[in-house]
Order: C-alpha cells, then sequence, then structure tokens
C-alpha cells in the first residue's frame, strides 16, 4: 500500500490499545477537574437567564420581542440559521470525510457529532417559540385531524423546514448513539467502578465486538453515510428556501441554497475547531488529535473561505449587474455603504479575509490563532446572518414601512440561554462520553506502524 | 479455561488474521471471533453476510413511494386547496419532503433492522467470551466437538502466535 507523509501520523507516540482506551476514557474514570464544575455552573446560570426569557415569551407572548410587522423575523431566525449552519459540521465531518477515506477524521468525528446534536436542538427551540402559542406546534404535523382533516400546506417551505430539521435531529441523533455503543461496551469492560459498569453496560446494548455484530455494524455505518450525505446537502438548501422563494430584495436570489450550505460548513468547521482545540488542551489530548489534525481543519477552512468570499463578491455583482434597482439599494446603499456597513464588514472581514492567515503554517501550529481565528469566524457567520435578515426585512420595497429593528433583552437572553445549553451539553459530554471514538482510533494506529511491520515481514520471507 | 470452547487470545491484528487463516485452510471454522474493531479478513472469512444495504434499498423505495402517495392523497383528493395558482398536484413541491421523509424512515428502519439481526437492543445481557475483547485482545472462540482430533493441531497454532485460555 502507498503511504503518503503529507498528513503526518495518526496517533503521536506508539500506543498500545489498552493505553488507547485507557487515556480517552480518562476524562470519565478520572477525578472531575475543578474548571469543569466551574464551567458547568456559568452554562447553568446562561441557561438560567433563558429559561426566564423562554418564560416571558410563553406568558406575555411574542411583543416581548422587539420584531414588527416589517421586520418579523429577528433574532430569532437569526440564531436558528446560526445553530443550524453550526449543527452542519458533526454530519458533513463524519459523511464527507468518511466517503473520501480521510483516517484523520476519527480522532474529531465523535466531538463534531455531538455538538451537532446539540446545536440541532438549540435550534429547533427557536422557531417553536417563534410560534407563540408553542404547545400548539403539532399542528404542522400532517396527521388526521378534526378540521377536515385539512392538510398543511405542502408547498411552503416552512413546512419542509419543519420536516428537515426534525428528520436531521433525530437522525444525526441517532447516528451519533450507535457510534458509540461499540465503546459504551469498552468502558463497560475497562471499569472499576459498579455503578459505571451498569450504566454503560446498559447503554452498551450488550454489545460484545463478535463479527456478527460488526459485519452488520459496518453494513449500518454505510446505509447512514451514504443517505446522511444528502441530508447535509438538503437540510440548509431548505432552509435556504425559507429566505428564497420570498420575493425580498436580497433573499431571492438563485445563489441561496449553495450559499447556505457552503455557510453552514464553515460555520461548523470553526465550531469544531474550537471545541476540538479546547478539548486537546483540557484534557491533554495531544497524541490523538495532533497538530496535522488542526492543520487539516485549518487547511480545509481557507478552502471554504475562498468560496465565501466568491459568493459575497457575485452577490455583490449580480445586484449591480442584474440591473434591479431594489437589489442594488439593498447591497451598495444599505449593506456596503448604509446603515448596516458595520454589521456587513464585521461579516466580510471574518469570513473571507481573515481565515486567510491559515496559508501560514505559524498560524495553524499556535493554538492560541487558531482558536481566536475560530471564534472570529463564529461571530462572522452570525453577522451574516443578521446581514441576510435584518437589512432585508427593514428597507424592503415601501419606504413609509420601513422600520429599525433592534432585539430586545428577552430575545437576548433567549440566545444566551441557548449559549448556556450548547457549554453545558458539551461539557457533559466531555465529562460522560468517550470524547473520541476509541474503536474507530483503534482500527487506524496500525497506519502508522505499517512501515515498520512491512520491513519486519519481508525479512521473514 | 472453558470446557466445550478453546479461546485464542492475540495481541494485534495481524497475528489474529494468520491464525485465522491456518485454522480456515484446515476447514475449521470458528464459532466466532471478537475483536475491538472491525477486520474485514475476518468479515469475510467468518462466510456470513450481511443483506441490510440492500433492506435499506427497498425502505427506501417503499417510504418514498408511500409518502408520495400520502402527499398527493392529502392535497388532491383528500382536501384539495388552491395554493397561489397552483394545481392541487404540485408535484415538484412534493419533492422535498420525500426525499428528507424517506431518508428518515430508511435510518429509523435499517436501524431497527440492525438491532434485530446483530441482536443489539436495550437491556441485553451481553455474554462475554473474553472481558478483554472490546479492549485490546483479538479473540478466536473454537467449538472443541467441531475441532475432534484436529485440537492440538490447533493449539500449535494458537501458541505460536497467540496464547490459549
Amino acid at each position: 500500500m502507498y503511504n503518503s507523509e503529507v498528513r503526518g501520523r495518526l496517533i503521536e507516540g506508539d500506543k498500545s490499545f489498552a493505553q488507547i482506551s485507557r487515556e480517552i476514557t480518562a476524562p470519565i474514570n478520572d477525578k472531575t477537574p475543578i474548571w469543569w464544575y466551574i464551567a458547568f455552573l456559568i452554562s447553568l446560570v446562561m441557561f438560567g437567564i433563558g429559561g426566564h426569557a423562554i418564560y416571558t415569551t410563553l406568558t406575555v407572548g411574542i411583543g416581548s420581542w422587539g420584531v414588527n410587522n416589517s421586520t418579523a423575523w429577528g433574532w430569532a431566525i437569526i440564531n436558528f440559521v446560526w445553530w443550524i449552519g453550526i449543527g452542519h459540521a458533526g454530519t458533513a465531518f463524519s459523511i464527507f470525510l468518511l466517503i473520501l477515506r480521510q483516517k484523520w477524521r476519527t480522532a474529531i468525528n465523535r466531538a463534531a457529532e455531538a455538538m451537532t446534536v446539540v446545536a440541532v436542538f438549540c435550534a429547533s427551540l427557536f422557531p417553536l417559540m417563534h410560534m407563540g402559542r408553542p404547545w400548539l406546534f403539532f399542528f404542522i404535523f400532517p396527521y388526521p385531524n378534526t378540521r377536515g382533516p385539512l392538510w398543511v400546506n405542502f408547498n411552503s417551505p416552512l413546512f419542509w423546514d419543519f420536516v428537515a430539521i426534525s428528520a436531521y435531529l433525530l437522525i444525526s441523533a441517532s447516528f451519533w448513539y450507535f457510534g458509540m455503543v461499540p465503546d459504551f461496551a469498552t468502558i463497560r469492560d475497562t471499569t472499576k467502578s459498579k455503578i459505571k459498569k451498569a450504566v454503560y453496560g446498559f447503554l452498551s446494548f450488550g454489545w460484545t465486538g463478535s463479527s456478527r455484530e460488526w459485519l452488520r455494524y459496518e453494513g449500518l455505518s454505510f446505509v447512514l453515510g451514504g443517505i446522511a450525505a444528502v441530508l447535509v446537502v438538503s437540510v440548509h438548501s431548505i432552509v435556504s428556501t425559507d429566505f428564497a422563494v420570498s420575493v425580498e430584495a436580497g433573499w431571492h436570489t438563485t445563489i441561496f441554497p449553495p450559499y447556505f450550505v457552503v455557510g453552514a460548513i464553515f460555520s461548523g468547521f470553526a465550531m469544531v475547531l474550537t471545541l476540538v482545540v479546547l478539548m486537546r488542551v483540557l484534557y491533554k489530548l495531544n497524541d490523538f488529535v495532533t497538530d496535522s489534525h488542526i492543520d487539516a481543519v485549518c487547511r480545509v477552512l481557507i478552502f471554504i473561505s475562498l468560496i465565501m468570499g466568491t459568493a459575497y463578491m457575485t452577490e455583490i455583482f449580480v445586484a449591480w449587474y442584474s440591473g434591479s434597482e431594489y437589489e442594488f439599494y439593498m447591497f451598495f446603499k444599505n449593506r456596503i455603504f448604509g446603515d448596516y456597513a458595520p454589521q456587513f464588514w464585521a461579516m466580510f472581514i471574518s469570513n473571507a479575509i481573515v481565515p486567510q492567515l491559515f496559508w501560514f503554517k505559524t498560524a495553524r501550529r499556535n493554538m492560541w490563532i487558531v482558536f481566536i481565528i475560530s471564534i472570529i469566524i463564529n461571530i462572522g457567520m452570525w453577522f451574516e446572518r443578521f446581514n441576510i435578515v435584518t437589512t432585508s426585512l427593514s428597507r424592503d420595497y415601501l419606504p413609509s414601512s420601513w422600520v429599525s429593528y433592534s432585539p430586545t433583552w428577552t430575545e437576548v437572553g433567549f440566545f444566551i440561554g441557548t449559549l448556556g445549553m450548547f457549554a453545558a451539553g458539551v461539557l457533559l459530554f466531555f465529562r460522560f462520553i468517550p470524547i473520541i471514538a476509541i474503536s474507530e482510533i483503534k482500527s487506524v494506529a496500525k497506519f502508522d506502524k505499517q512501515i515498520k511491520n512491512n520491513v519486519k515481514h519481508t525479512g521473514h520471507e | 479455561m472453558n470446557k466445550d470452547y478453546i479461546l485464542g487470545v492475540f495481541n494485534d491484528e495481524h497475528d489474529l488474521v494468520e491464525a485465522f487463516g491456518k485454522v480456515k485452510e484446515k476447514g475449521i471454522l470458528p464459532e466466532e471471533v471478537y475483536t475491538p474493531y472491525p477486520i474485514h479478513e475476518i468479515l469475510e472469512g467468518m462466510g456470513k453476510k450481511t443483506f441490510i444495504t440492500h433492506a435499506a434499498f427497498f425502505y427506501g423505495v417503499f417510504a418514498a413511494l408511500g409518502i408520495l402517495g400520502f402527499l398527493t392523497y392529502a392535497a388532491v383528493f383528500s382536501w384539495p386547496l388552491r395554493y397561489g395558482g397552483k394545481p392541487f398536484n404540485a408535484f415538484p413541491s412534493f419533492i422535498v419532503v420525500t426525499i428528507v421523509a424517506t431518508i428518515l424512515s430508511i435510518t429509523l428502519l435499517t436501524l431497527f433492522t440492525f438491532s434485530a439481526r446483530a441482536k443489539i437492543f436495550p437491556g441485553k445481557v451481553p455474554q462475554i467470551m473474553h472481558d478483554r475483547a472490546t479492549d485490546d485482545k483479538f479473540v478466536m472462540v473454537l467449538d472443541k466437538k467441531k475441532i475432534g482430533e484436529k485440537e492440538d493441531w490447533v493449539k500449535e497454532v494458537i501458541t505460536k502466535h497467540g496464547v490459549i485460555e
């Protein structure tokens, strides 16, 4: 087999299989560090703020938000799209890199999938609350009802979106869980604590690692991987149609589906990078998440950032070239040089320019720079959604209905709440679930040893 | 250790595959092989086949037809409504929901199939042959009755690559 040295080693420091199990399950078996409790407390406080915001929304109604007739979609939809975008990377990571046979994904995919599940859950809260009467949310299901039966509108992207998001949540959660079953069995068989043995024993569904199980497991991951790849592209395309099918300047463009999908993968990869850098530093997993892993994600980000830049330039070009005065106004007089110029340039610089620093090896190798750039991208992607939602809605075709929009504390608190929920989810994941896919990392361990083994075996024969 | 079975325990994939190949050449098929991660030589060598991918394909075909049929029934026959001048059967609009709901159906049905066929389900009590097979050992289980008089030869092969437990 041809071995290229482009990627570097997958696992540093010739580890035995037992050592791999032990080191990855260490955060579960060892004493929980103090910083974990502090961080968890902070995220619970943030979660509490969000809880209060949700309580206000439920009892007062949407009137407690800053949205109005013209800007009917405010922070709620911005944050929804932002979270869904972040959630995308988990599937993108697992699926695309699985299809491309990239072995370095094994160290990162578990964290990415965990992030997906939590992020999609955070995202789904926003449309739910924006309904105003969320306890009637089941009205969106096309179920035989006593109102006719009057069915939902199957032509509406909002219904497509509901189907897409709920399917995505279910699928990514089951994909994540079944990936963990063999690892739960490893914990069951290696732990000394009786409680852990019982709990992880239950979670492992009786897994033993027999060839019958692995055979079907491989078949299952092949099927799930293959069809979830379609999902990565479809979910955010559907989210983009929420915007693109409405006749609104700045939204009504055919570039939206690919633009949203790429943007989602971009923000998701940035969030993966944030998480992985934290994971590596806090739990000292440098041997598994090596410099070359971080390097690979950074390189992917350069490429996606260039696509983002191209998409922004295309939109601006078409706004001028189309000759539509509304489009021209929206891009040139409202976004680039207008009232929303700071937000536009924050988006443009953070997403298209700052990530280009990754061309330099020193930037890719310095964890502080990597961490800061990944945060900047996350903020930049938030501003992208702000740009799309707020600039178009607040300045529509009729100047008499132009309004300004600013969020109330309820909306801000709701967002803080989801940030807290995400942080709490990630912290629980760090604490109770193997943060790296143990069985998968073991299966790629041999590729580091191959060169050495080849020499030994030719000697025998 | 075990009266009816011989447990060959190996330290890595390479040793297991070699011993497995030698035993198989003599026409002896191990009862079961337990490994920390899937090994393709073993999965093929054990001679079992899985039709889970075929099943998934048929789930997909039936789910897609069913969902498209339901959407058409609801929008055209059950309670037709005019939306923005579109015909009742606004077929292209149904494609998106059909694709996504089909993927969801395939995922759930394939998961249940996996659970039923591989016998992996909540509350199952595992029959653990070797408690390090999910950690760092590669375990081959042979039935003494089926081996018959070749037992000594098999033991020799195993000890050459690993240990007997």
